[in-house]
């Protein structure tokens, strides 16, 4: 690597982007909104509480699409819960997941438009306790209704079930028990109707013949509670920041520099270049160093006028890089792929529509998986949480998957390039 | 050192089944200046390909200044200069900027971008944005950047194309300076009076194949037709060739019989020659 053609390279981006203002022209107009997003803030930034359960920011449209029933063992009554028939809407919206004991009182980020209700055992004076935490979105304690109502008949007939069996196992006559209402909806009702299974079970225990070996109740104690889920609702100033810091790098890194790249290759500046004493290495690592830096460079700068403390996080600095990273990738394998600018430039574009399409459709249709595979959605996640500074354990986890998707890309890029040449 | 600048050996390119350039073996002395014709689709800008590195060679082999162009490529590099038949500027820099962004990568001092802009004669026109400049100054500013570093090599493709008769003398000029210096240079041209007047040697390919090299006036002399066609007073036409004894006495008779009411004479130039030799019809 010779300094002076690397500086040579890197100088002719430099008046290139000087003598066509257009790349200029939008960086000013990104520090004049990140300027005015700043000073003209009519409100203090909100802070919330973060205990519990929170709401991923981001979420498009209301309700709850999806729900979780989470538990820490698989029981009877779950069991019961996982076979029991559902109405057809709520068919593929319902989702079962058992989350360890020892995390269940860890806080749990769900993404947006989903809600959950967590069955936690516990015991209080030697009675068993089975708690019910049913987590909505923030303000919206009826968004679950249509979970709930399913929810607590098939619990209810679970526990129903679970009372059968404890009491043909003492001997007492099972048939007795009366068959559960379904049809009050009322939060009081299906506690009391919870209750009164326990003391309707007790009653025919207590004439079962023979001595009681126990006088704990066969059923579980049952609680009931809705809880809100935490987490700052979506701040637009915050997201307009990210939204800003996210597009200062897409553009250098995944529309400048390919286009800018293919426009070199199609009118033969390139070639002049390769057969100049600068290797292609050197030519490959000056754009390599320019779109990153700038991006980065940029980024940095709205992100600091936004919020000037988010420079000293390192999270930040973390997140911008391995955006970068991946960014850099995408766009290095837009500019092999592409022979021509205006192919680089419609690489850019759909890659861009394509992706954001899938995003939308999986959060909407609730597709697992799916979504961790792009390097979009873990970017602004990460980027955002830096900026609002509330970074917590999922987003050092959404960090490590932007750092692998990032190498991925950068690996994908360098063996098309070895394959397809660079030119 | 070997007096051979460029040494081709049965040199194959393939694009696909079809062969571009088929067992090419020619041999370039060191200044000399030697142009490479034939007829469109012949194999000369693949040549030129291989030559700049720019196209592997599907067998065979190709030596300039005694290295291999596939190993030796980044050695080479930097002793050639290449001028495209399709010019590659940065529009938006001026031919100044052009110019000193290449003698940086060459770390050639800035005062020789001047004196190349000179040389061309651009020196009036050196701050103006490259988009501004009409094609002749662009052709010319892509060999004043060949010479930026005084190359010992010089490949030119159809450098003469698109430029008023002064511009394309002072090319012409500087090539012959250049040669004179000791320096090698090829070029590609349809222009037959320009090879005729500047080549040294010519080679001549045609389907990827040498059909003929040697100078130019030996090319000429020896693939020349000299022909007579005649109008005899009773409005018959014949036409003699002058090359052949048979033929030279026919017409002597026939002029000495006082029969020839009109004649005029052929002497195939060089552009017949070289559609003799490429297989071509001449109009």
């Amino acid at each position: 690597m010779r300094l002076y053609i690397l500086r040579a390279l890197l100088v002719k981006e430099v008046r290139r982007h000087l003598a066509n203002r257009g790349g200029l022209a939008l960086i000013g107009l990104l520090i004049v909104a990140a300027l005015l997003l700043s000073f003209f803030n009519p409100n203090a930034a909100g802070a919330a509480g973060q205990d519990g359960m929170v709401a991923e920011t981001g979420g498009l449209v209301g309700g709850v699409h999806h729900c979780f029933i989470e538990y820490g063992r698989v029981t009877p009554l779950v069991r019961h819960l996982q076979k029991a028939p559902r109405p057809p809407e709520l068919q593929e919206t319902i989702r079962f997941r058992e989350i360890p004991p020892s995390q269940v009182n860890e806080l749990i980020t769900y993404p947006p438009g989903v809600g959950s209700i967590q069955i936690r055992e516990t015991s209080r004076d030697g009675r068993p306790v089975l708690q019910f935490h049913v987590w909505h979105p923030k303000d919206a304690p009826g968004a679950m209704a249509g979970y709930e109502q399913w929810f607590w008949q098939e619990t209810r007939r679970g526990l129903q079930e679970m009372a059968v069996h404890q009491l043909t196992a003492v001997g007492a006559d099972a048939g007795k028990l009366g068959q559960p209402q379904y049809q009050d909806k009322n939060l009081w009702a299906i506690a009391e109707s919870f209750h009164s299974l326990s003391r309707e079970v007790e009653l025919i225990r207590s004439l079962a013949p023979g001595p009681v070996a126990s006088d704990k109740p066969l059923l579980p104690e049952i609680e009931i509670r809705h809880e809100a889920l935490g987490g700052t609702p979506l701040d637009l100033r915050s997201a307009i920041a990210t939204a800003m810091v996210v597009f200062s790098l897409y553009f250098t890194c995944v529309y400048l520099l390919p286009t800018l790249n293919c426009e070199e290759r199609e009118r033969g500046i390139l070639l002049a270049q390769a057969l100049s004493p600068a290797s292609p290495y050197e030519i490959l690592m000056a754009k390599f160093l320019f779109y990153p830096v700038i991006g980065i460079g940029l980024a940095a700068l709205l992100a600091g006028i936004y919020k000037p403390e988010v420079l000293s996080s390192l999270f930040f600095w973390l997140s911008l890089l391995s955006v970068a990273g991946g960014f850099l990738g995408i766009g290095m394998t837009v500019a092999t792929l592409a022979k021509t600018q205006r192919a680089a430039f419609m690489g850019s574009m759909c890659y861009l529509m394509s992706v954001a399409l899938l995003l939308f459709i999986c959060q909407q249709n609730g597709i697992p998986g799916l979504p961790y595979l792009a390097l979009e959605y873990h970017g602004p996640r990460i980027l955002h949480a830096a900026i609002v500074g509330e970074v917590y354990r999922n987003h050092w986890l959404h960090l490590i998957a932007a750092i692998f998707l990032a190498w991925c890309w950068v690996f994908a890029a360098g063996w098309l390039f070895r394959r397809r040449g660079w030119q | 050192m070997s007096d051979v600048a460029i040494h081709l050996d049965a040199l194959r390119v393939h694009y696909g089944h079809f062969a571009a350039v088929d067992g090419l073996t020619l041999a370039i002395k060191r200044g000399e200046l030697f142009g490479l014709l034939g007829p469109n689709g012949a194999g000369k800008s693949t040549t030129i390909r291989v030559l700049i590195g720019q196209r592997l060679p599907t067998a065979g082999q190709a030596r300039v200044l005694g290295l291999d162009v596939v190993r030796d490529w980044a050695a080479i590099k930097p002793r050639f200069g290449y001028v495209p038949d399709r010019e590659n500027h940065f529009e938006e820099f001026s031919g100044r900027r052009n110019l000193e962004f290449f003698a940086d990568l060459y770390a050639t001092p800035r005062t020789r971008v001047l004196e190349c802009l000179q040389l061309v004669e651009l020196e009036d026109a050196a701050d103006l944005p490259v988009r501004g400049y009409s094609l002749g100054m662009r052709r010319k500013l892509l060999l004043a950047r060949a010479l930026l570093h005084e190359p010992e090599l010089l490949y030119l493709d159809e450098p003469t194309a698109n430029l008023d008769i002064h511009s394309a003398d002072v090319v012409h000029r500087i090539l012959r300076e250049r040669v004179a210096a000791g320096a090698t240079v090829v070029l590609t041209t349809h222009d037959m009076d320009e090879v005729e007047k500047i080549c040294d040697r010519v080679g001549i390919v045609c389907r990827g194949k040498l059909v003929a090299l040697d100078s130019p006036l030996a090319l000429k002399t020896a693939h020349t037709e000299h022909k007579a066609d005649i109008e005899t007073t009773l409005h018959e036409r014949f036409t003699f060739d002058l090359d052949t004894a048979a033929d030279r006495e026919r017409l002597a008779e026939l002029i000495r019989a006082g029969h020839v009411a009109t004649m005029r004479t052929r002497e195939f130039d060089f552009h017949a020659t070289f559609l003799k030799l490429t297989g071509q019809e001449f109009e």
